[in-house]
């Protein structure tokens, strides 16, 4: 207990941490700091390449192994299922409509690339090893959960309108998922002689975008909360109860499956984690009519700063007591 | 100097749709036309701001010169796409010189 709340408290005076709330603060009280759209874009690129090559020089040292191959079935897995119970939950708690209820499930279905950073940056510091292939897994388990989200919500608008194709493009060739796996290939490839060439760009430098990224995360948090008209007591604990009752899922998968107990943290992590930039964008395609301000607002404003204060040291804790 | 009596289109979609939207030029008939961005507005869902996150919903603004019986034909396709997504297409009468281009 003592050692959970020690965990707990160094995350939350962790400089990406505390960053976020700077943003977070200065956002609730409008202050004119910004981060250009164009620079948040670089700063986003950066992180990707940065966690996609270290994930794959890692991976290139340890090779595929079983492990791989049981991560990446539990995250498929999560991602198909996490939406059914999320929109069961919905349909039960709210009076959201069907569309929107299944476009807010698909995103706790789907994962926070940004979560995953924070989450792994936090099990590094705790001393916490992890397979580098848990990079791929992230990208495994954006998806699926669009898919769950396209049945729960029956025919959408994309079939109608011949937008199949572009739907298809969106998902599977967005630019995060592009360079996250892409610099996961280009790491496993060039392993230790590649780390070389980068290892300031991908260590001390990745350390400063962070930070930026966050502070930027959290004023875009802030305004989105300020701003929020949809949410209503229920939704805001959908979107601080399903965290915990996914990590719960990943954990007892993690069991079954005889995950490491650093690869079981990560999963954990990443099935609490939901999705503010693949899965937004694809539901303006998929489900035009479902509300962003439900579910754009619950992701980003309510889940992704409860995990990156609360959520990951809890679900490292909770993991390192039950399977570690 | 001689002009042309023509419909200018302005169409106003979301980023991810565009490409659908320009295939529909496309097929009704429409030769050529200039995408810009849009950078803030309101609306139903309230007020858009530059710089404001919001993931698939950055807009995108549609201009092209067209004959009227193609503009009627885009208007009819774009009315049957406008019921399931967001948009406005608005049609209005502008003259325009080297009209044969249009």
């Amino acid at each position: 207990m003592i050692e959970t709340l020690q965990l707990g408290l160094a995350n939350l005076l962790a400089p990406a941490v505390l960053f976020f709330a700077l943003g977070f603060g200065a956002g609730w009280f409008r202050s004119d700091l910004t981060v250009p759209e164009s620079a948040a874009k670089t700063l986003a690129l950066v992180l990707m390449l940065a966690i996609g090559f270290k994930g794959g020089v890692e991976a290139s040292k340890a090779g595929i192994t079983t492990a791989f191959a049981s991560a990446a079935g539990a995250g498929l897995l999560l991602s198909f299922g996490i939406p059914v119970l999320a929109y069961v939950i919905l349909k039960a708690i709210s009076r959201l409509d069907r569309t929107t209820a299944a476009a807010t499930a698909a995103h706790y279905g789907s994962v926070s690339i940004v979560t995953f950073v924070a989450g792994t940056e936090f099990l590094r510091a705790s001393g916490v090893p992890f397979g580098g292939y848990m990079v791929a897994v992230v990208a495994l388990m954006e998806t699926p959960a669009i898919l769950s989200a396209l049945f729960l919500a029956g025919s959408g608008a994309s079939g109608r309108q011949g937008l199949r194709g572009d739907l298809i493009r969106e998902v599977a060739l967005n630019g995060s998922v592009v360079v996250l796996i892409g610099s996961f290939l280009i790491g496993a490839l060039t392993g230790e002689r590649g780390m070389e060439k980068l290892d300031v760009f991908v260590g001390p430098v990745f350390q400063g975008v962070l930070v930026l990224f966050l502070l930027d995360m959290g004023l875009v948090a802030s305004r989105r909360l300020r701003e929020a008209r949809s949410l209503t007591p229920a939704l805001i604990a959908f979107g601080l109860g399903m965290p915990l009752i996914s990590c719960a899922l990943s954990i007892g998968l993690g069991l079954v499956l005889g995950l490491a107990p650093g690869d079981a943290a990560v999963l954990a992590i990443l099935a609490a984690s939901a999705s503010y930039i693949a899965v937004p964008a694809a539901m303006r395609i998929a489900l035009p009519s479902a509300d962003p301000g439900v579910y754009l607002t619950l992701s980003l404003a309510v889940t992704f700063p409860f995990n990156l204060l609360l959520g990951i040291p809890l679900y490292t804790a909770v993991t390192a007591a039950i399977i570690g | 100097m001689q002009t042309i009596r023509r419909k200018k289109l302005e169409i106003i979609v979301e980023a991810p749709v565009l490409r659908r939207v320009e295939a529909i030029l496309g097929e009704a008939g429409v030769r050529g036309w200039t995408v810009l961005p849009n950078l803030e507005g309101a609306g139903s869902h309230g007020e858009w701001r530059a710089g404001d996150y919001a993931p698939g919903h950055e807009k995108r603004l549609i201009l092209a010169i067209v004959a009227a019986d193609v503009a009627e034909a885009v208007m009819a396709r774009l009315a049957t796409f406008f019921a399931d997504y967001p948009g406005v297409v608005c049609s209005s009468d502008v003259d325009v010189i080297r009209g044969d281009r249009f």
